[in-house]
């Protein structure tokens, strides 16, 4: 389980995180939802220790993070991070070296599963394809958690799919993953639970199958009440 | 199996609906295996928790059985194949009389219209078979 605990973050004189608490278990689905510039990215940097926290906790299976969590924790941006003049071969070796997480049969899987040659330059990919290489490369990786940021967005609506599926595989079953994204049409259904998240503070945390079937309330309904007070 | 989920009811609930419908329809038969938690969860693409779910629920309300490590399958017990029927049946039959009822129409009238239906339907059907 990775616990988020009460976290502030500022940059400057600008409270981006202003007190942020939530949870996110294995073998779940967590959508961090907001529009943009209210924190979730921030959310996922903390998380993952990049930048560093104003006050608050996070653990990882009750641990802190610490430089073995890497291997058991993994953080896909919205961008590709890997030098565009790499082949997709080159960037797997990259993560093979840096990595002992790293899973070069579920990346060949999933190589097969997007329709992508590793041959391939990452500059010479379309952004629906270079979005399809960097989830792979976290994907891959033999770890308990994946954050994701914004996986969907500014892709092609088959491209979206494809990625959709991905949630519906043993790719990611069993793991926990926390994805963020302004747009939940996408995978509305797929989510076990949602943090709606505004202005630097959560707002509601709930159960998505309870709440329909307690409330009859789609993510949207809820989205509705809760943004539109 | 291509389902559309709505996205105000659990969708755990409108895959038991989904697997109720194929065996009142004779899609699914009696003893028939059905897909594994895994491959449900692929072909609906739906969560794998939520194929788990319906799965259980089922199992509990004696849909389907799971003998040893076998995989599961549609029940054999001629008794809860007939009350899903009657079940949706019902529902249907709910739903058409609710929304008959604000029309103001009598009975004898609705039941000679549906009989006609019934019979029209049957004729395009036909063609559609051919």
């Amino acid at each position: 389980m990775i616990e988020v605990k009460d976290v502030k973050k500022k940059f400057g004189r600008k409270h981006v995180l202003k007190g942020v608490s939530f949870t996110a278990n294995k073998g779940e689905i967590t959508c961090v939802i907001g529009i943009n510039g209210v924190g979730k990215t921030t959310i996922l940097n903390t998380i993952m220790n990049l930048t560093p926290l104003n006050s608050g906790q996070i653990l990882i299976d009750g641990e802190k993070i610490n430089k073995h969590s890497y291997e058991k924790i993994t953080f896909i941006p919205d961008a590709i991070t890997m030098l565009p003049s790499m082949t997709i071969r080159e960037a797997m070796q990259f993560m093979d070296d840096f990595y002992d997480s790293w899973n070069q049969e579920r990346a060949t899987e999933l190589l097969g599963f997007f329709k992508l040659k590793e041959t391939e330059k990452i500059n010479n990919l379309s952004k629906g394809n270079r979005a399809k290489i960097n989830l792979l490369l976290g994907l891959a990786l033999d770890v308990d958690y994946l954050l994701m940021d914004e996986p969907f967005s500014g892709i092609d609506m088959f491209s979206r799919e494809q990625i959709a599926d991905v949630f519906t595989s043993h790719l990611v079953e069993d793991r926990g993953v926390i994805i963020t994204t302004h747009e939940i049409s996408d995978i509305e259904h797929l989510i076990d639970k949602s943090v709606l998240l505004d202005n630097g503070v959560v707002l509601k945390e709930f159960n998505t199958e309870d709440m329909r079937e307690t409330e009859g309330k789609s993510i949207v309904d809820v989205m509705r009440e809760v943004y539109q007070q | 199996m291509n389902v559309h989920f709505n996205k105000r009811d659990p969708v755990y609930v409108q895959v038991i609906r989904h697997f109720k419908e194929q065996i009142a329809t004779g899609v699914f038969e009696p003893g028939q295996e059905i897909p594994s938690r895994r491959e449900l969860a692929g072909r609906l693409k739906i969560n794998p928790n939520t194929a788990q779910r319906a799965y259980k629920e089922m199992e509990e309300a004696g849909l389907i059985y799971t003998e040893r490590n076998l995989p599961s399958r549609i029940t054999k017990d001629e008794k809860v194949l007939r009350a899903v029927r009657e079940e949706l049946i019902d529902e249907a039959v709910d739903a058409f009389v609710h929304s008959i009822r604000s029309i103001n129409v009598s009975a004898d009238d609705v039941l000679d219209r549906v009989k006609e239906k019934f019979e029209t339907d049957k004729d395009t059907r036909g063609y559609g078979n051919d």
